[in-house]
Parts: C-alpha cells; structure tokens; sequence
C-alpha cells in the first residue's frame, strides 16, 4: 500500500473509532435511563407496600430486607445514575464535537453556550413561539 | 439521543425588496473569492465584487464590527445588486437588515429612533435553551376515578421508546392536563420535566391503522428512540430589537396593538444592552453582529451621519452597508457640498466599492438573467435591440421593457417576444431622456412651469 492509501486508511480509522466511541456513549445513557427508570417503579412500588420487609431480587436470587432500607438503598442508586448520566452527556458532546472536527465539519451553531435560565427564558419565551 | 438538535428556526426578519433584484443568489465568488464573469445573477462589476467578497468574509469570521462601507457607483450599475448579493451569502445565520434613507422620515418615530431600531435589528443574539423531557410513546393510560366523584384521582401511564418501556405513576395535576390535552394510546408525547407540560407530538406510525377515519391534521411520527428522559437543547437567534420590543411592551399597551412601532426608550435599551452583556460574560449568548444596508444613503441629513458616526462607535454594532450614486453633493440639512452627500468626517470612515457602468456584453447578460427571472422569452433580434435600447437609454429602463413586451406578446398569442413587440412598448413608454425632450418641446402648455428653476442635481 502506499503511503497516500495508508494515511486515507488511517484517517478514516480514527473517524470510525471516535464514531464507535459517540455511538456507545449513546447507549449506554440509554441503558442507564432505563435502569433509572427500573428504580423509579421500584420507589413508587414501594410508596404502596405496606409490609415490613420486602423481596428484592438481586441477580437470580430474591433477599428480603427492610423497606426503609432498601428505598435508602435505591435512593442512593438513583443519585449515582443521575451523575453518572450527566457525566456522560457532558463527555458526548467532547465527542460530538472531536468526530465533527475530524469530519471536517464546522462545529455545531452554539453548541458551547450554556442554557439560559429558566426565569430567563421565561422572560423572552414569546419570541421563540412564532 | 442525548441532546437533541432541533433545527435552528431563523428569527430575524429579512426585508426583501421583491421584483428588481430577486434573481440575485449571491456574490458569484469562488472558493479564492475570485468573481466569476457570471455568476448567481451577478454580472462584470468584478473589482467591486471582489472587494465586497473580502468585506463578507470578515463579516463572516466576525472580524469587523462597528464598520461601515459604501457602495457607490452611477445608478442602475448594480449597487444594490450587491448589497444584495453580500445578504444572501451571508447565509440564514447572520441577520442583514435592509433599508431605504428615506424610511427614516415618518410622523410616528424620530428619526434617530427608527436609525436605531434598524440598527439593533442588525444584531443577533445567540441563545440557548435547555430542557429535560421526557419523550415516549403512550402504551397506556389507566384512571381510577373514585366513585363519589369527587376526591383525587390516580392513575398510571405507560411510556415507551425503542429501546425501553417504563410505568409513571400520575397525581391528579397530571391526569387534568394529560386529559385535556387528550391524550391517549399510540401518541407520542412530550412531558416536559421542570413545568410539566405536556405536548402531542402526534401519532405513532405504529398506530396508522387504528382507526379508518382520522383528521387530516393527524401527524403520524415514528416512536422516539434511545433513552425517555432526554435533554433537549435549543439554540435560537433573536435580534437586539425584538428583546427590546418585549420589554418596552410591559411600559403601554400601545405597542401590542401596533406591533413594534412607537419609541423605545433608552433606558430599555441600556437594560437589555447590559443584560446581554452579562450572558455574554457567562457563556449564555453569542452576539453576532449582522449587516444593515441603508439604501439611497444621501437621503439621510446631517443629524442621522452624526448618529450613524456615534452608532458605530458602540460596541453592539452591526456592519453598516451604504450605498448611493451621488456626486459631489449637498449634504441634506446643511448648505455644505460633500462627496456623495456624506459628511467628510462619515466618508473617513468608510471603506468604499466603487460600481462601474455596465458594457454592451455586459448588459446583454443582464437582460438575459431577467427574462429567465420573469419568464419571458425573448428572440436573438429582439435581445440585441433590447441590449441597445439598455445601452443608449438605462438598464432600468430596459429592465422595464422585458415584462411590458412580454404583455405584448402573449396579447398577441406569440410564444416569443420579437423586436416589434420591443418597438411597440418602446413607443408606448417614454424613458427618461424622451420624456425630457417632450418636456422641453411642449413645457408652455404644462402647469406651474418654471423653466428658470435649477435641474435636480444629479452629477
């Protein structure tokens, strides 16, 4: 191969891979949003159960432990998937935008504003209406 | 997806002028910012091109601000045609705003007001917003209402995208709007997570065949993907102008019912000035600075080129186009002679593209353009004469000729204009240098003749 087809080759590596990479942060924000939804019915279940102890299924095996435990336990699940998700969505748009730049697409019209606030946008939301 | 680009809805108006310049599509520069000989209705001019393809990339990279250049030229040698060119290359992102001097003088607004008003609708704000929805597809709903009838009610909403499926329990605030808004299985649906609003967003192709009959404002729409609680960001350009409109709406009610007319007091203006500022310095705006183009620019009297001077000093400024085809003049509002009418202190400022008149072949392009413009076919022999007629009266003119020959010839069921539709109009409508000739022959039977009074100074 020459050295011509071997950089092509080699440019085209590195815009898969950093692709690979948006794609699976992708997914897995998808499988954590759906774990964090998995414990959010089993907070509101557990708002309705009026037993003492309750069957948590971990793995292949069901433990029965206190409730106010085990929604302490989840609680503290929930705070870590929020983070973790945040986390994420933060390192994807580093990705985005390191996969645009190899692409040799411009970056994203203010895609590194940050929001306004919501009392801000309240302010001046009938302009965005039409 | 995490964050959801919706595409950029473009905010700020643009004011047309429809008709003479409507077949312009750009500069007709190519990638070395070359002119091309014709090129997205532009035709020659090619030095002017190229210094107005200079100007519009640092427009672009948003190198110049608070700068102002002038377009002069003789009329009818495509002056406007290249402001024109300049907005549509600066693309949707960047506002162009464009006036005529003479809009400047109305009863309503000082004329100060409307050069600011124009100004602040030149500059873009860029924006962000940022929500966190949750978007799936309804499974199911289910409502418990207690049999007394009173009383709170319960219920449970299944949502569901491609990748997931998950249960919500609903308070009664819930159920209320999800009701109202009727809501039921197979749409797709929004909740927003900080207000809780809820919006359709239609129905689930999915569910196509649910039913025979259905409204013909019945979106069908795929089932969301990825993750139900999603962050949706928005990017929205808005205009300095229509910020301050909303707030100086809360003043009077005048300005509801007239929409943006009235006078915006400064003080409105120093507030937003200094609102945007402050996003600016925390990364929640993006200040882009666009074009204003005042047409006719020696319509503008001696106070607007001292407000026009001051303006540009500020630092929320936008790129000032202008363009006239005055001479050495009187600058409007004071006995003083100045090139182009405007004052020297002004001119000093200004980076200035000169437009040349037109050459036959030149012409003949022109003239071509505009017939494909206004679909109307023209003969070989009727081109030539027609090129003539632009060359020895004015391109205008000639302009005028096309669609009014074009008449002609579909009254008499032709396909093709030919040249003696061209005479017919052409003996029909008087150009300028006739219409002065009948003028001088028959003056003494017109009315409120005064035949010692100065020409209109046009040099």
């Amino acid at each position: 191969m020459d050295a011509v087809s071997q950089r092509v080759l080699e440019h085209l590596t590195e815009v898969e891979e950093a692709a690979e990479e948006v794609l699976s942060s992708k997914q897995q924000v998808v499988e954590l949003d759906s774990r964090r939804n998995r414990n959010r019915e089993a907070l509101s279940a557990l708002r309705t159960e009026d037993t003492e102890k309750v069957k948590v299924c971990f793995g292949n095996m069901f433990i029965k432990l206190p409730k106010l435990k085990t929604r302490e336990m989840i609680q503290k699940d929930q705070e870590q998937l929020d983070k973790e998700i945040n986390e994420l969505r933060k390192g994807l748009k580093a990705k985005v935008n390191r996969l645009n730049e190899l692409q040799g697409k411009p970056e994203l019209r203010g895609y590194s504003l940050s929001p306004l606030s919501t009392e801000e946008i309240k302010a001046i939301n009938s302009l965005f209406k039409r | 997806m995490a964050t959801t680009k919706v595409p950029e809805v473009r905010d700020i108006t643009r004011i047309e002028r429809i008709g003479a310049h409507s077949h312009i599509r750009g500069l007709g520069l190519d990638d070395a910012l070359e002119p091309r000989q014709v090129s997205q209705g532009l035709v020659g001019q090619l030095a002017s091109r190229r210094a107005a393809g200079v100007i519009l990339e640092m427009i672009k990279d948003g190198h110049i601000a608070g700068r102002a250049v002038l377009i002069a030229g003789q009329p009818g040698t495509g002056k406007t045609a290249i402001a024109m060119g300049i907005a549509q290359s600066l693309g949707p992102d960047t506002p162009f705003t464009a006036m005529a001097g003479s809009e400047i003088f109305s009863l309503e607004m000082s004329k100060t007001e409307s050069l600011s008003q124009a100004f602040r609708k030149a500059i873009g704000v860029r924006i962000k917003e940022e929500t966190e929805i949750i978007e799936g597809e309804v499974v199911e709903i289910q409502i418990d209402r207690p049999a007394t009838g009173t009383g709170a009610k319960v219920g449970k909403l299944t949502l569901k995208t491609t990748e997931m499926e998950t249960i919500y329990d609903l308070g009664n605030k819930m159920i209320d709007s999800l009701s109202k808004e009727k809501v039921q299985a197979g749409d797709v649906i929004t909740i927003d997570k900080a207000t809780g609003k809820i919006s359709k967003l239609g129905r689930s192709f999915t569910r196509a065949r649910d039913y025979d009959a259905m409204g013909a404002q019945t979106q069908f729409v795929q089932c969301p993907e990825g993750e139900l609680q999603k962050r949706k960001e928005v990017v929205h350009t808005v205009s300095l102008h229509e910020i301050d409109v909303i707030n100086s709406r809360t003043q009077g009610f005048l300005a509801l019912f007239s929409g943006d007319t009235g006078e915006i007091k400064a003080e409105v203006r120093e507030q937003i000035n200094a609102k945007v500022c402050e996003w600016r310095e925390e990364g929640k705006a993006e200040i882009i600075p666009g074009v204003l183009f005042i047409d006719e620019v020696h319509m503008l009297d001696m106070e607007c080129f001292s407000f026009l001077n001051r303006a540009l000093e500020s630092d929320l400024s936008p790129v000032l186009i202008m363009a006239t085809n005055r001479g050495i003049t009187r600058i409007r509002g004071t006995n003083y002679q100045s090139p182009h009418g405007i004052p020297i202190d002004l001119l000093d400022r200004l980076l200035i593209i000169a437009t040349s008149p037109y050459t036959e072949k030149e012409t003949k392009q022109i003239l071509k353009i505009r017939c494909e413009e206004e679909d109307v076919e023209l003969s070989d022999e009727a081109h030539t004469v027609l090129t003539r007629i632009g060359m020895e009266t004015s391109l205008r003119y000639a302009i005028q000729l096309i669609s009014t020959a074009g008449l002609v010839c579909r009254k008499r069921k032709g396909t093709e204009v030919q040249v003696e539709d061209i005479k017919r109009v052409y003996s029909l409508f008087l150009d300028e240098a006739r219409s002065s000739q009948y003028m001088k022959e028959y003056q003494d039977s017109f009315l409120f003749n005064e035949t010692q009074a100065p020409t209109m100074d046009t040099s």
